[in-house]
């Protein structure tokens, strides 16, 4: 399993504790992951906002980048780098015409976007190319006793038709599994398929906020020990804000939030360092202790 | 009590227009409407609006083929009104927003349609009703009109052959209401449900034409109720004539273009009656499939069903499980329209204006639009013709009940005698023991033998027995018992009176239909297969005795320049 | 094909709390979940309430809550719905809009802000006597959202409704869109301006639940991004949400990466970020984990720049 990886902006920088979980856990697996580290930001969303041929040209640019080095495979860390992802490969697979168009702003850097990419995030990869079986093989620390809320991020849900769900219908459900063969018991609550309110942080703060407290305050309600995301946006949100979100709900939450990697990275054997679980806002330490980690 | 100059009962495309210019004339307008009025059926007319804007046509050219179009039984000066005032009012509705598809020159584009010898029906992709409606809906949001919705009217209050107002249940709280108006027009639609199946929607219960037929009006020409050619098989639900018109094929079992045989010259866009019994004709005679010939639309390309018939290319992909950009869609004739309704003059008056007592009807009240009979779709509607219909006679309407309104006064009556005729029959509904029979059930009795009995091909005893059976649902309505006996949106109690309603007005469907002994437009007869102007140049006029039972009578058709020929397609 | 429908059902003048009622119905093989409600409410229970029309997804009367997802009853084959998830179909009323009764919510408010967002043609200037002469893209293009049949679905699904009643909400955005960009409209700047203010264009989180949700592809979150973008494009948005994209340009037009730092200084401004950002700095900086302070630009970050200035961005 060789890919492309794309680790997204913000891997590295506002959650700085994602890129070295994941490429830690993504080569124990068995991934290999080659990193596009001349690719640019895909625009997130909000430069889809301003103009969206240009974050077409953008992705297509990562697109033709990948095809360059050989590889048609790529593999991200991000629910948001995802659908933005998808929808564009979707969008110039679909109208060769527009393809076409947007190579003509590509060709300046001698740049062309064959159509030949694929875009996977690694929940999906872990799922549809790992399987589970072979994940709980690599099981040491069963997270027995673990209640694990999932939170999957909206630009990794919808819209579904770009992101392959006819093929994989039950990609919304795959936290719940990768979280039961870790040993965890998956919560179910309403907000797990809902926003986490990012995007609206810096224009509407007091929403953002309260969907923040909706979501954690459900899973707390519902016994969850902790919160699981494969997008670091979510995480920035759900964590970093959740003392904010706190104080303005006039309850107390205290609920952890992990990235995916973390989380796997727990039962395949990592220590709290490798992990990055003490760079959290939010404190993981509940969750260290049931885990069982060091 | 509510009080308003002009009272529009029915929320669709004809009462909108109606209830607008009522408003721009001065006058103090009000709507009543069982549903929302964005829910009206007017949203599902896919195809297009007929209206002579090309260059190359004329409001006469139209004004023939409608006449030709209607067998000669439409009448030909409002047919003449309905042609010549077409254009300026499909350009006011553009000037309000409608977003018609261009020419490349940037004017109003226009289809072929069934029916026509020029291409003049105006369209929005495949979705033409419902961007009408929405956009009537917007310029009646900016007027401010005041919109009594999800009210269902019960009776509408007579006095001395005048009407004064009207009763209605305030569907979401059970309310009983009377109005007081000085005009009322009834706007409400066709009579869909009285058959089984039909493209129309559930909603569509006959509702005006049997309150207008209670309080002493005429219903006209009700024996003319349209099968349209292409309706699916798994609900009833049409695919636009629009398709033919943009070139989609009608096939039999064996791949062939039937419609060649049946109408050389227009084929597959022949007058919708001549279509529908040419799919009947191949069916019976064993060249369909499950009851049903194809529609083929493959050689149309992606790029224009896409963006000229993406609806349908959705319904028959949902409906039909059929994928139209690779194979043919099952379809059949289905009951779509009735060109019979309530009797008016051009100015949407149900009364003989003049003093001569020509036919029976109720002064103050109007109607227009479907349940309106005018008459300018004759025997046979032309696709394209009923949103002009309500688009045009909608206004008029408006107009007339404007001059009515100003020259009469408000009438007395006994508000709460009315108010308690519906309140006792709500209470005797409610009052039957559990377990009787269902509203539901006694519908599809009615429209199943309807379909049967005066659809497509007729004959006496099909007729006759489709009467028959009405009236013995009719003796059976007193057996129905209802499951909610509540206030709150009782749609259990609606369905019951709605169902009282459609018998009614079968009941009417069907006594024209026996004794109307020839063949024109959409009443086929296969024992009278030839038309007999000689006789039947007339209009069917139905109205209600003291006793109840239907009065019989005919009116001749008003000619102007054009005298019948033969109709051949 | 039988299938089990789990209804929510409430009624006012019942003293019950609202709860769930099975039943079981019978259905052809392409049967909706409509053709079931209908069947329940005229063979099984006629207590069952709920609106529903033209059963060909043009009215939008029906649309409700099933297996939780927002859709027009008409068009939910159940066939499919029990392939994908199950035999057992959950259906309740449309959310963020109280119920009546059942499946029958009170949509007042879903009408107000459709009226407020003034959704009828302003012309600039006289009438032409016939039509308006305009190409049949730009018709097309207001096509898309002309498609709207105000079912509420979208609404119903909204997470900013969920936590915001004021919020106009995705159906009258996309209905403000549709006058926005029709160039028969003479009141664009002012129109833009109202859909800028508090409560408009820029409270949308863009979840894309809208986009799932509705039956008729009009994409009511794409609608919201086009007007932002006509905004900020005409310089009528000058408010946070402008300075947001602006700070988001301005790093990747330069680096090819997000700035971080740069984004909230821009989106901010001065003096107001340092306040804005001290807390969660003082937090980040603790737990290690401030995102750089000098930016780092890829390789072929001149490249990148190129393709902004070369789209007028």
């Amino acid at each position: 399993m060789r890919y492309a990886f794309w680790p997204g902006c913000v891997s590295k920088a506002g959650t700085p504790e994602l890129y070295p979980a994941a490429t830690a856990v993504a080569e124990k697996i068995g991934m290999e992951l080659v990193e596009l580290d001349q690719a640019n930001c895909t625009g997130a969303g909000v430069l889809g906002e301003r103009n969206e041929e240009l974050v077409d040209t953008l992705n297509a640019r990562n697109f033709a980048i990948a095809e360059q080095m050989g590889l048609d495979t790529i593999l991200t860390i991000c629910s948001t780098c995802q659908g933005v992802m998808s929808a564009v490969n979707y969008k110039l697979r679909e109208k060769p015409e527009y393809l076409a168009k947007i190579n003509q702003n590509l060709a300046a850097e001698g740049l062309e976007y064959k159509g030949t990419v694929r875009v996977t995030h690694m929940m999906w990869a872990i799922v549809e190319e790992l399987s589970l079986e072979e994940l709980g093989k690599m099981v040491v620390r069963p997270l027995t006793g673990l209640r694990i809320a999932p939170f999957y991020g909206c630009y990794i849900l919808r819209p579904r038709y770009v992101l392959g769900m006819s093929e994989h219908p039950d990609r919304n459900q795959y936290l719940e599994k990768i979280i039961e063969t870790l040993g965890a018991e998956p919560i179910d609550y309403e907000g797990k398929l809902k926003c986490c309110g990012f995007p609206i942080m810096t224009l509407n703060e007091e929403n953002g906020l309260k969907m923040v407290s909706n979501h954690t305050l459900e899973a707390k309600d519902k016994g969850a020990h902790a919160l699981v995301t494969p997008c670091p946006l979510c995480h920035l949100n759900l964590d970093e804000f959740q003392p904010k979100a706190s104080s303005m709900s006039g309850k107390p939450i205290n609920m952890p939030v992990l990235h995916l990697p973390q989380l796997i990275g727990a039962a395949l054997g990592f220590n709290v360092k490798e992990m990055g679980l003490k760079r959290h806002i939010v404190s993981t330490d509940k969750f260290i202790e049931i885990s069982g980690m060091s | 009590m509510p009080q308003h100059q002009v009272l529009i009962i029915g929320g669709g495309l004809a009462g909108m227009r109606a209830a607008q210019k009522a408003q721009e004339l001065g006058m103090d307008v009000a709507m009543v409407s069982k549903i929302f009025p964005t829910r009206s059926h007017s949203a599902a007319a896919q195809g297009g609006v007929q209206a002579a804007v090309s260059d190359d046509d004329s409001w006469e050219a139209h004004a023939y083929d409608t006449i030709k179009g209607s067998d000669y039984l439409g009448d030909q000066d409002a047919i003449e009104i309905l042609c010549s005032e077409a254009p300026g009012d499909i350009y006011s509705l553009e000037r309000m927003g409608v977003v018609f598809n261009r020419t490349p020159e940037g004017k109003i584009d226009a289809r072929a349609f069934g029916g026509t010898s020029v291409k003049r029906t105006c369209y929005v992709a495949d979705q033409t009703g419902q961007v009408l409606l929405h956009v009537m809906w917007e310029q009646l949001m900016k007027s401010q009109l005041k919109v009594y919705s999800e009210w269902f009217v019960t009776e509408l209050i007579i006095e001395d052959n005048k009407v004064a107002g009207c009763v209605a249940i305030e569907i979401p709280t059970g309310k009983i209401e009377v109005f007081r108006a000085k005009a009322v027009i009834l706007a409400t639609g066709g009579i869909g449900q009285v058959y089984s199946p039909t493209t129309n929607g559930l909603v569509v219960t006959a509702d005006g034409q049997a309150l207008a037929y209670k309080a002493g009006a005429t219903l006209m020409d009700m024996e003319m109720v349209q099968h349209h050619p292409t309706t699916m098989k798994a609900n009833g639900v049409l695919l636009t004539e629009g398709a033919r018109g943009e070139g989609a094929y009608l096939l039999n079992s064996k791949g062939e273009r039937f419609m060649e045989k049946y109408a050389p010259n227009m084929k597959e866009l022949a007058s919708r009656d001549v279509v529908s019994r040419a799919e009947t004709m191949e069916i019976r005679e064993g060249r369909g499939v499950d009851g049903c010939v194809f529609l083929d639309l493959r050689h149309l390309g992606r790029d224009l069903i896409m963006t000229k018939l993406s609806q349908i290319y959705e319904l028959a992909r949902d409906y039909a499980n059929t994928n139209i950009l690779e194979a043919p869609v099952p379809i059949q004739p289905g009951h779509h329209y009735i060109m019979g309704g309530i009797k008016t003059d051009v100015d949407g008056r149900t009364w003989d204006q003049t003093g001569s007592n020509r036919w029976a009807g109720v002064e103050g009240l109007f109607a227009a639009g479907e349940c309106a009979n005018v008459s300018v779709h004759g025997g046979n509607r032309l696709g394209g013709n009923s949103l002009l219909d309500t688009i045009v006679f909608g206004r008029r309407a408006g107009e007339g009940s404007v001059g009515y309104a100003q020259s009469n006064e408000y009438i007395q009556f006994n508000e709460e005698q009315a108010k308690k005729r519906t309140e006792d029959r709500i209470k005797e509904l409610f009052s039957r023991p559990a377990g009787g029979l269902r509203s539901a059930n006694l519908r599809n009795e009615m429209g199943t033998a309807m379909n049967e009995g005066i659809a497509v091909f007729r004959n006496q005893d099909g007729m006759q027995k489709a009467l028959d059976t009405v009236r013995v649902v009719r003796e059976k309505y007193p057996n129905i018992s209802l499951d909610n006996k509540g206030k709150i949106f009782n749609t259990d109690l609606l369905a019951a009176l709605e169902l009282e309603y459609m018998l009614d007005v079968a009941e009417v469907i069907g006594v024209g239909a026996v004794e109307r002994k020839e063949s024109r437009g959409a009443h086929a007869r296969e024992d009278y297969p030839e038309r007999n102007d000689a006789e039947y140049l007339k209009h069917t006029m139905v109205h209600k005795s003291d006793d109840g039972s239907p009065i019989l009578g005919y009116m001749p058709v008003t000619m102007t320049k054009w005298e019948p020929q033969v109709r051949t397609y | 094909m039988d299938a089990t429908f789990k209804i929510r059902r409430f009624d006012p003048e019942d003293k019950q709390d609202p709860h769930y009622e099975d039943f079981n119905v019978e259905l052809p093989e392409y049967g909706s979940v409509l053709e079931g409600l209908l069947d329940i409410r005229e063979q099984q229970d006629g207590t069952l309430s709920l609106r529903c029309s033209c059963k060909s997804a043009i009215c939008g009367s029906c649309s409700m809550k099933i297996n939780g997802e927002s859709r027009l009853a008409c068009k939910a084959m159940v066939s499919e719905i029990k392939e994908l998830e199950g035999d057992l179909i959950t259906i309740e009323p449309m959310g963020n809009m109280p119920v009546i009764k059942d499946l029958v919510v009170d949509m007042d408010s879903f009408w107000h802000k459709v009226e407020s967002v003034e959704p009828y043609l302003q012309p600039k200037g006289p009438e032409p006597e016939k039509e308006y002469l305009v190409s049949n893209d730009q018709m097309m293009t207001l096509a898309v959202a002309m498609n709207c049949i105000m079912c509420g679905a979208c609404v119903s699904d909204c997470t900013v409704l969920e936590v915001d009643s004021n919020f106009l909400g995705p159906a009258a955005l996309a209905k403000a869109f549709r006058f926005a960009a029709d160039p028969r409209d003479g009141a664009q700047e002012k129109r833009l301006e109202m859909y800028d203010q508090p409560d408009g264009v820029w409270d949308c989180t863009r979840c894309f639940m809208c986009v799932q949700a509705c039956p008729k592809d009009v994409a009511p979150m794409e609608r919201i991004m086009d007007i932002r973008s006509m905004a900020v494009e005409k310089g009528i948005s000058k408010g946070r949400g402008m300075k947001h994209i602006q700070g988001f340009i301005n790093g990747v037009k330069h680096s090819g990466r997000l700035d971080e730092f740069g984004l909230a200084r821009k989106t901010y401004g001065f003096p107001l970020w340092p306040f804005m950002l001290a807390p969660m700095g003082i937090r980040r900086l603790l737990r290690k984990r401030l995102p750089p302070i000098f930016h780092k630009s890829i390789a072929g970050a001149k490249n990148v720049k190129k393709i902004f200035e070369n789209l007028g961005v």
